[in-house]
């Protein structure tokens, strides 16, 4: 039941793929950096005489701005993600905001005093460990093949010598240190082949998403060992659960700075995952 | 003979200790560096932990800050096209307020200091603009990428923006004051940075 659901979307999300590819402002991320923004900052510069500008790939848009009092005929180019809907968004931040403060910052603030930070470390990592497939996949499909290799390693390593992916022996070993991680997705792969993000969704209890990464986290499932280890959805839902729970319980704090941090919570999440998955392609 | 040779290896030295003390390579690291380190030992002290010495040290904490977070800039660049509409008042008070509010940010961040490394990783150098890398070792062994952004200044070099995991705090406020002022006004900003540089 569950499984053919999960085929229904895959198979629904695929099918728009094309349209997501070649219509909409999806593209910008990948090719507007590049291409139009260097234009205008070419224009600004020839405009302005000389100007070292800023080559660092950041702040193009701003680095026209770098001569004082210049005026600014240009309307601003923004890197922003488009939010088509944005007011069930909104809705959908504002549930899960309240599932944080009342369900799961309490769930996971007990479980905290009761366990050990270590074993919670360690329970991390075994889930971390398990979805080995879906990182091993998507460093082979964006043709990171060193990345696949270290990945393999890692998971016989600690899968192994870290009893069964609960201790992550890398960083203690003299000779595996060097193996960071490559925490690939599917929707990183999608990036890397040149799909933008297409718009923003934040999903009620995933959180934070795109039209892309829900494609990859569609995709994925396929791929994470937990979901045919545990097939029923009723036990399922419970290890992805405590699953949560426990990684909440490392990240408590978090999610309240970047509200007190923030003029417009929402928007501040939707930008920093906008931004930070954007980071994570470009490597 | 001797001693001209002599006054010419004089020369050369000092030449290279000027060049080492002006530091070509490194300066902004340096700066960073200089700093962190300066934030670290307020932070480690013992003597100014106790609370009746909280707000010295919170005071001591927010000058070094001050010293090396150039709020104008950030100002300039987070209200980017919006900046120019703006009278120096207003210009003046904006760049208070939100400098408040991220000195606050970095102070909270500071303020929960438990051993983090922290590793400098190197530095690029463009004219008057550079990057810092830096890792941060938390004690969850989580590694953290941060990089500073400087801009010279004079003889001096100041941080314009912090990327965090590739997120930069500067595009951040940016989508969070356009998203504001493309629905309401400039005043209606200045009354939202009020309402949270308020907050406790």
């Amino acid at each position: 039941m569950k499984r053919s659901l999960l085929f229904f979307l895959l198979f629904a999300s695929w099918m728009m793929i094309p349209s997501v590819i070649y219509g909409i402002p999806s593209d910008r991320e990948l090719t507007v950096d590049q291409g139009i923004l260097e234009t205008v900052v070419d224009q600004r510069m020839a405009q302005s005489g000389s100007h070292s500008g800023d080559s660092y790939g950041h702040g193009i848009v701003i680095a026209g701005l770098e001569k004082k009092d210049e005026p600014l005929e240009e309307e601003p180019i923004e890197d922003v993600i488009a939010d088509p809907l944005e007011p069930l968004n909104r809705a959908f931040f504002h549930f899960n905001d309240k599932l944080y403060f009342w369900l799961l910052k309490p769930l996971a603030t007990g479980y905290e005093t009761v366990v050990p930070q270590p074993l919670r470390v360690s329970v991390r990592n075994f889930f971390y460990n398990l979805v080995f497939p879906v990182r091993f996949l998507n460093c082979l499909l964006q043709g990171k093949f060193q990345g696949a290799e270290i990945e393999f390693v890692r998971f016989i390593a600690n899968s192994t010598a870290g009893f069964a992916g609960f201790v992550d022996v890398v960083p203690y070993s003299p000779t595996l240190k060097e193996y960071q991680r490559y925490e690939e997705d599917l929707g990183q792969t999608l990036g890397v082949y040149g799909m933008g993000p297409g718009f923003y969704i934040n999903w009620p209890i995933l959180g934070p998403s795109t039209l892309r990464d829900t494609v990859g986290f569609v995709g994925d499932a396929f791929l994470d060992p937990m979901n045919y280890m545990v097939p029923r959805t009723k036990y399922n839902i419970s290890v992805k659960s405590y699953e949560t729970v426990n990684k909440t319980s490392l990240t408590l704090g978090e999610y309240e700075d970047l509200k007190r941090a923030a003029i417009d919570p929402y928007v501040s999440l939707r930008d920093a995952y906008y931004q930070y998955r954007k980071n994570k392609i470009r490597k | 003979m001797i001693p001209k040779y002599l006054f010419q290896s004089i020369l050369i030295l000092f030449i290279l200790l000027a060049m080492k003390a002006h530091g070509w390579a490194g300066e902004p690291t340096d700066k960073i560096k200089l700093t962190s380190d300066k934030i670290l030992s307020i932070v480690t002290d013992q003597n100014l932990k106790d609370p009746a010495r909280a707000k010295e040290r919170k005071a001591l904490i927010r000058k070094a800050v001050d010293e090396r977070f150039d709020w104008a800039e950030m100002s300039r660049r987070s209200l980017a096209v919006y900046w120019a509409k703006r009278t120096p008042e207003e210009k003046k008070e904006f760049v208070s307020l939100y400098g408040q509010l991220l000195e606050r940010t970095y102070l909270d961040k500071v303020e929960g200091y438990s051993g983090e490394k922290v590793i400098y990783e190197g530095e690029s150098i463009d004219g008057d603009f550079a990057i810092v890398n830096v890792k941060i070792v938390t004690l969850k062994n989580v590694e953290i990428p941060v990089q500073y952004r400087l801009l010279k200044k004079g003889n001096n070099w100041l941080v314009y923006d912090i990327i965090i995991e590739g997120v930069s705090l500067v595009n951040n406020y940016r989508a969070q004051f356009n998203s504001i002022l493309a629905r309401s006004s400039f005043a209606e900003l200045i009354k939202k940075l009020k309402e949270k540089t308020d907050e406790k």
